[in-house]
C-alpha cells in the first residue's frame, strides 16, 4: 500500500516511449559494473534487485557488438554471438519479474584493442590522447571507408536482433563519453572527413542515422529506442575539446533534432571518454543536477521524453526537474548502486530510507581498475547481491540471535556490523562509542574541503539505528577495558576500534619511519588527527605535506592548508599526484585546483629525513637528493591499527571462556586500515555471517567461471563447486611446534 | 540512606503518532517508550550518592503506570537501582499531576526515605508539576530545577544549586528529608551493560494496587486538579500569504493589514 507523500507523485506517471510503457519516471541508466556477459548471475540479480526496488527500466552497462568493438580490459557487456544472448536472457528474465523494463547500450567502441587484438577503426587517423599504451592506438587508426560503414551498419543491426531475442524492451545507441565509433563521427575533434560523413553536423550524423534506421526498421516495432547523447564536451573546461568538440547549445541540439524522429526517447550527459568524471561529477566539485545547464536545452528541439542525470538523490529535485520541464525521466547511476530501492521507498512514504549516494566515485574506481566487481561505500550489498546471496533490505533472522553482542567502537564498521546484527533479530545489540557521537573518523573526514556530503555515512546509519531502538542501544562516552569488556555481558563481541596515522612517518616507501621525525613530541610533524581533531596549527611558513597514501588524505589536507594560507608542497613517492584519484576520476580537478591555491608539487620523492626547518627528499628514479625548506610536515603516509584490545582478548581463550563470551571478532581499519568502503563492508560481512561455523572467515561466494563437467548447480550458494573440500584440521601448537609431532 | 527517585515511561517525541479514536489520548501502538529524559539525570545522581555511601544503602525507583512501564522500570535496575515498585489501578489511566502525586506521596510516606528525587517534567506532557505536587501532598522540603547537588547522608542537610532565568544561581540549604526536582545536565547518566540489563530480571519489582497502598480509588481520582478531555490535531491554517516587491511596497502592505485586523 502506498503512504507516498502526494507531492512525489508525478514521479510515478507513466511514460510511454514507442511500443512500451515505462510504469513511473526512474530510470536505471547504463552504468558500468563489472559484470558483463561472462557474470550473467551477477549481473541479472544486480539489475533485476533495482527492479524490484521499483525503477522503470534498468539498463545494462555499455554492451560492445562485436569482437572488434570491445574495450577490453575494461569491462562491456557484450552482445556478440548466440552464449551472450542467453547469458542476457537471464538479466531480461529476472528484470521482467519484478515487473520493470530491461535495456542495452549497443556500442561499437574504439577504445581498446587488449583482449581480442582486433583493428581499430574510426572516422578519421586521429589517434586517442588517453590511456595509448591501453587503447593500442599509439600509431594509429584504420580511417573507414563506406564498405567498414556498411559492415559496421550490419554489425549494429545484428546486435539489436540479438537484443530481442534476449528479451530486452529497449535499444539504447551509444552516442556518449566520445565512447563509440558513432559519436566520434559526430565530433569535429576526430572528424576530419571531406565525404558525406564529414563537415557539416548533418554529415557528421550520417552514419548515426543510418545505424538507427537500420534498427528501428528491424526491430523498432517490437522495442523501444532512444540514445544516450552527449550533448556537451565541456570546451570551456579543460576537459573538453577545446573547441572541437560538441556544445549544447550547437551541434548538441542540432543532433537532437537531426535524430528525433529516429528515437523514442533521450538519454543525456555530458563529458568525453577521457573525462566521463565530469559526468559521474563526486559530490566534491559537482553539486546534485550538475548537468542542467546543458541537458536542459534539449527541450528546445524534442518533444520526446528526455532522461537526465547529475547525482539525483533527493526527491525534491526530482520533482522540481520534471516539473520545471527541463526534463521528463529521472536518470540515475550511482545512485541506485548507492540504494536500488529509491523509487519504492519514495512511493511508500519513507524518503528518509533512502541511502543517498556521497559521490565518492569508489564504484567508478574499480571499472577504472580493469576487472574487479564494483564496490559502494554506502551500500555494501552491491555486486553481492548474486554471488553471496545479500539483498539491500532483507536480512534473514540469525540462527544465534538469542545471544547479546557488543559492538566496540561506532565508526563506520561498527556502525554498519551493528545494524545488521538488529535487522537480523539478535537479542540485544550494544554499540560502544569513546566519543559523545557516533561516526568515528567520519566525524572529522566530513570537515575537509567539500567532503561534507560523505557525512551521509554516518546520518543514514544513524536514522536506521533509531528505527532498530528496540534491540540496539548506542552507549557512547564509554571506553572499555579488556576487562570492561570481559565483564560486559555479551556472548559476541565485535572489536571496531579503528586506526590512526603513523606518527612518525612510517610507511613501505619508509620502512623505518622517517629520520628525525615523532609527530607526538614535535609540534613541527603533524598528522591529520593533530591537525583536524586537535586543531594543531602548522608552524613557520613552508608546510610539506607528504603523501605516501595515494588517495585523498593527502590532496585534502594540502587544500586545507592552502586555503588557510600556507605555503604548500604536496610530496609524494608516486609517480602522480594522488594516484588513486585517477581511479575515482577526481585527479584533473584535484590537480588544478591545488595549482590555483599555489600548491607545488613533487612526485616520484622519497622524504627520508626533516628536523623542523628543511627535509631531503631523494628522487626514487635517478636516487638524487635534494634538501628543500621544510618548517612543517604533516605525515599522510600510512595507518596504524587500534588493535590492542582485540589480541589481549584474543590471547587468553581461558578468560574469554569464563566471561560466557562465545565469539571474539574484530572488523574494519582496526583489523587493516583501508577504504570507508572496504571498513562498512567488513562490518556488514560479519553481520551477515555472523551465524556461520566461523564467522571470522567470509563464506564461499558463487564464482561464475566456466566449471569443467559443470551445470547451472554449481552457481548456488552452498555448491560443492566452491566448497574447499575436504578439510582436515590439522592440530598445532600457537607458536610453531613441527606438523610431525602431531601426526 | 534511602532515596526514592520516581520515574515515569513516555512516548518518545516523534513528528508521526496517531490518535486514538476518541481523542483520549494517542494510539499506543504509534509511539516508542521510553525512560523520561529528565528521570536518566534524577536517577543518575541518586546512583551516584549512593556509590559514595554505604553498602547499606538504597535507590528505589517508583513509578505509576501499566505493565508496559515494567520495562522502563527493569532499566532503572539494569542502571543500578535497588529496587523497583509500579502502582497501578485501573482508575488511574489518564491520571493528571495530581492524582500521580497523591498516590506517589503514599509511596514515599511508606518507603521513609532520605530523598526523593525528581526529575523537573517530563517530556511527553510537560507540566513540571508532579515534584512539587508531591512535596505539598507530604509537606517536605523541596527545591525545584537543581543542577548541582551536594548530600552527606551522615548530616542532614542538602546544599543544592538551583537554576533561575538569565543564567542566575540559587544556592540553598535544605534539610532532610527533602524532595528535589532534578535539571538536565546535572551529571551524565550511565548506561547499563548486558550483564546489568540480564542481572536486573533478578532484582525485586513489585507492582502494587491503590488499595494496598491504603487508598481509595475514588477519592484519589477527587484530588484531580484537570481532566483532559481530547486531543486533536489542530486545523490547517490558512497557510502563509506571501508578501512580494520592494521594501516599500511590502511596508505598505503590511501597513494595510495591520490595520485591517485592528479594526475588523
Amino acid at each position: 500500500m502506498s503512504h507516498r507523500d502526494p507531492r512525489y507523485d508525478v514521479l510515478f506517471e507513466q511514460v510511454a516511449i514507442g511500443p512500451k510503457t515505462l510504469r513511473n519516471r526512474f530510470i536505471q541508466v547504463q552504468h558500468c559494473v563489472g559484470a558483463g556477459s561472462d557474470r550473467p548471475g551477477f549481473q541479472a540479480r544486480f539489475r533485476s534487485t533495482k527492479a524490484e526496488g521499483g525503477w522503470a527500466a534498468v539498463f545494462t552497462e555499455s554492451c560492445t557488438i562485436a569482437p572488434e568493438a570491445d574495450y577490453a580490459p575494461f569491462v562491456a557487456a557484450r552482445l556478440w554471438d548466440e552464449g551472450d544472448v542467453r547469458n542476457l536472457s537471464l538479466m531480461c528474465d529476472e528484470v521482467h519479474e519484478h515487473g520493470a523494463l530491461a535495456g542495452v547500450g549497443l556500442a561499437y567502441g574504439p577504445m581498446t584493442q587488449a583482449g581480442t587484438n582486433e583493428t581499430r577503426l574510426a572516422p578519421s587517423n586521429v589517434s586517442s590522447t588517453s590511456n595509448p599504451h591501453l587503447s593500442g592506438t599509439a600509431g594509429g587508426l584504420w580511417c573507414v571507408d563506406r564498405h567498414d560503414i556498411r559492415r559496421i551498419r550490419q554489425l549494429y543491426v545484428d546486435a539489436a536482433m540479438r537484443a530481442v531475442r534476449a528479451g530486452f524492451d529497449i535499444v539504447e545507441v551509444n552516442l556518449s563519453h566520445t565512447s563509440s565509433i558513432l559519436v566520434r563521427f559526430v565530433v569535429p575533434m576526430y572528424n576530419q572527413r571531406t565525404d558525406e560523413y564529414g563537415g557539416s553536423l548533418e554529415n557528421r550524423t550520417r552514419f548515426a542515422r543510418e545505424v538507427l534506421d537500420d534498427i528501428r526498421t528491424k526491430v523498432g516495432d517490437q522495442c523501444a529506442i532512444s540514445v544516450r547523447w552527449g550533448i556537451d564536451t565541456l570546451d570551456e573546461t579543460p576537459w573538453g575539446f577545446a573547441g572541437r568538440g560538441v556544445r549544447a547549445d550547437g551541434d548538441g541540439v542540432g543532433l537532437i533534432a537531426d535524430l528525433d524522429d529516429l528515437v523514442d526517447y533521450w538519454n543525456l550527459n555530458v563529458g568525453t571518454v577521457a573525462h566521463w568524471g565530469e559526468d559521474a561529477g563526486p559530490a566534491k566539485t559537482h553539486p546534485e543536477n550538475h548537468q542542467a545547464r546543458y541537458t536542459q536545452l534539449a527541450k528546445q528541439v524534442t518533444n520526446k521524453p528526455v532522461v537526465n542525470v547529475g547525482r539525483f538523490t533527493n526527491p525534491d529535485t526530482m520533482v522540481k526537474v520534471i516539473e520545471s520541464g527541463q526534463c521528463d525521466l529521472i536518470g540515475a547511476a550511482r545512485p541506485s548502486i548507492a540504494d536500488p530501492f529509491i523509487p519504492r521507498k519514495i512511493d511508500e512514504g519513507r524518503p528518509e530510507d533512502i541511502r543517498e549516494c556521497i559521490g565518492c566515485n569508489m564504484c567508478a574506481s574499480r571499472w577504472e581498475m580493469r576487472g574487479p566487481a564494483l564496490v559502494c561505500t554506502q551500500n555494501a550489498t552491491s555486486a553481492e547481491e548474486f554471488r553471496r546471496g545479500w539483498h539491500p533490505e532483507r536480512f534473514d533472522a540469525a540462527a544465534n540471535r538469542a545471544n547479546d553482542v557488543v559492538v566496540i567502537g561506532a565508526g563506520p564498521a561498527g556502525m554498519e556490523c551493528a545494524i545488521v546484527l538488529a535487522k537480523r533479530g539478535m537479542r540485544r545489540v550494544h554499540l560502544v562509542e569513546a566519543e559523545s557521537e557516533m561516526g568515528g573518523t567520519m566525524r572529522w573526514i566530513t570537515q575537509l574541503p567539500g567532503l561534507g556530503a560523505w557525512g551521509r555515512i554516518v546520518s543514514w546509519r544513524a536514522i536506521q539505528m533509531q528505527k532498530l531502538s528496540k534491540s540496539l542501544t548506542f552507549v557512547p562516552r564509554t571506553r572499555l577495558t579488556t576487562d570492561d569488556v570481559l565483564d560486559y555481558g555479551a556472548e559476541l563481541v565485535v572489536v571496531a576500534t579503528g586506526s590512526s596515522w603513523a606518527a612518525d612517518g612510517r610507511s613501505g616507501f619508509n620502512p623505518d619511519g622517517i629520520s628525525g621525525v615523532d609527530a607526538v613530541a614535535q609540534d613541527w610533524a603533524l598528522t591529520p588527527e593533530q591537525i583536524m581533531v586537535d586543531g594543531q596549527q602548522p608552524v613557520g611558513n613552508s608546510v610539506i605535506v607528504y603523501d605516501g597514501d595515494g588517495y585523498f588524505m593527502a590532496h585534502e589536507l594540502a587544500e586545507k592548508l592552502a586555503r588557510e594560507g600556507r605555503s604548500v608542497t604536496y610530496v609524494t613517492p608516486f609517480p602522480t599526484v594522488a594516484p588513486y584519484t585517477e581511479y575515482t576520476l577526481e585527479q584533473p580537478r584535484v590537480i588544478a585546483g591545488l595549482r590555483e591555491l599555489g600548491v607545488t608539487f613533487r612526485t616520484q620523492a622519497v622524504l627520508v629525513d626533516a628536523d623542523g626547518s628543511q627535509a631531503t627528499l631523494t628522487d626514487s628514479v635517478t636516487a638524487v637528493t635534494q634538501a628543500v625548506p621544510c618548517d612543517t610536515l604533516v605525515l599522510v603516509t600510512q595507518r596504524n591499527s587500534h588493535d590492542s584490545l582485540f589480541r589481549e582478548l584474543r590471547d587468553r581463550p581461558d578468560r574469554l571462556q569464563d566471561a560466557g563470551i562465545a565469539g571474539l571478532y574484530h572488523i574494519g581499519d582496526c583489523v587493516q586500515p583501508s577504504f570507508i568502503a572496504q571498513a562498512i563492508f567488513s562490518g556488514h560481512r560479519l553481520g551477515r555471517e555472523i551465524d556461520s561455523p566461523d564467522p571470522s572467515v567470509a563464506l564461499p561466494f558463487i564464482r561464475e567461471r566456466r566449471i569443467i563437467g559443470g551445470s547451472d548447480d554449481d552457481y548456488e550458494l552452498g555448491s560443492a563447486a566452491i566448497s574447499a573440500g575436504e578439510v582436515v584440521p590439522l592440530t598445532m601448537e600457537l607458536g610453531g611446534g613441527g606438523l610431525a609431532d602431531q601426526v | 540512606m534511602k532515596i526514592v527517585v520516581t520515574v515515569k515511561q513516555v512516548a518518545a517525541l516523534d513528528d508521526e503518532f496517531e490518535l486514538l479514536g476518541d481523542g483520549s489520548g494517542v494510539h499506543p501502538d504509534s509511539v516508542e517508550l521510553e525512560l523520561n529524559e529528565w528521570d536518566a539525570f534524577s536517577l543518575e545522581a541518586a546512583l551516584q550518592l549512593r556509590e559514595r555511601a554505604g553498602s547499606d544503602d538504597e535507590v528505589v525507583v517508583v513509578t505509576v503506570g501499566g505493565t508496559e512501564s515494567e520495562e522502563t522500570l527493569v532499566g532503572c535496575l539494569a542502571k543500578g537501582a535497588d529496587r523497583a515498585l509500579r502502582i497501578w489501578d485501573s482508575s488511574l489511566q489518564g491520571a493528571d499531576v495530581l492524582v500521580v502525586a497523591r498516590v506517589l506521596a503514599a509511596v514515599v510516606a511508606h518507603e521513609a526515605p532520605d530523598l526523593v528525587l525528581c526529575g523537573v517534567q517530563s517530556s511527553d506532557a510537560v507540566n513540571g508539576a508532579t515534584g512539587m505536587a508531591l512535596a505539598g501532598y507530604l509537606e517536605m522540603p523541596h527545591v525545584a530545577v537543581v543542577k548541582a547537588l551536594d548530600y552527606d547522608p551522615a548530616g542532614s542537610v542538602a546544599t543544592v544549586r538551583r537554576e533561575l532565568e538569565g543564567g542566575l544561581v540559587e544556592v540553598l540549604r535544605v534539610g532532610t528529608p527533602a524532595l528535589l526536582t532534578i535539571q538536565t545536565g546535572i551529571n551524565e547518566p550511565r548506561y547499563a551493560n548486558l550483564r546489568a540489563i540480564k542481572q536486573a530480571s533478578a532484582k525485586p519489582l513489585e507492582v502494587r494496587t491503590l488499595a494496598e497502598l491504603g487508598l481509595d480509588a475514588a477519592k484519589v481520582s477527587m484530588a484531580a486538579g484537570s481532566r483532559r478531555r481530547k486531543l486533536r490535531h489542530p486545523d490547517a491554517g490558512g497557510g502563509a500569504e506571501m508578501l512580494d516587491g520592494s521594501p516599500s511596497d511590502v511596508a505598505a502592505r503590511i501597513v494595510e493589514l495591520v490595520r485591517e485586523r485592528m479594526t475588523g
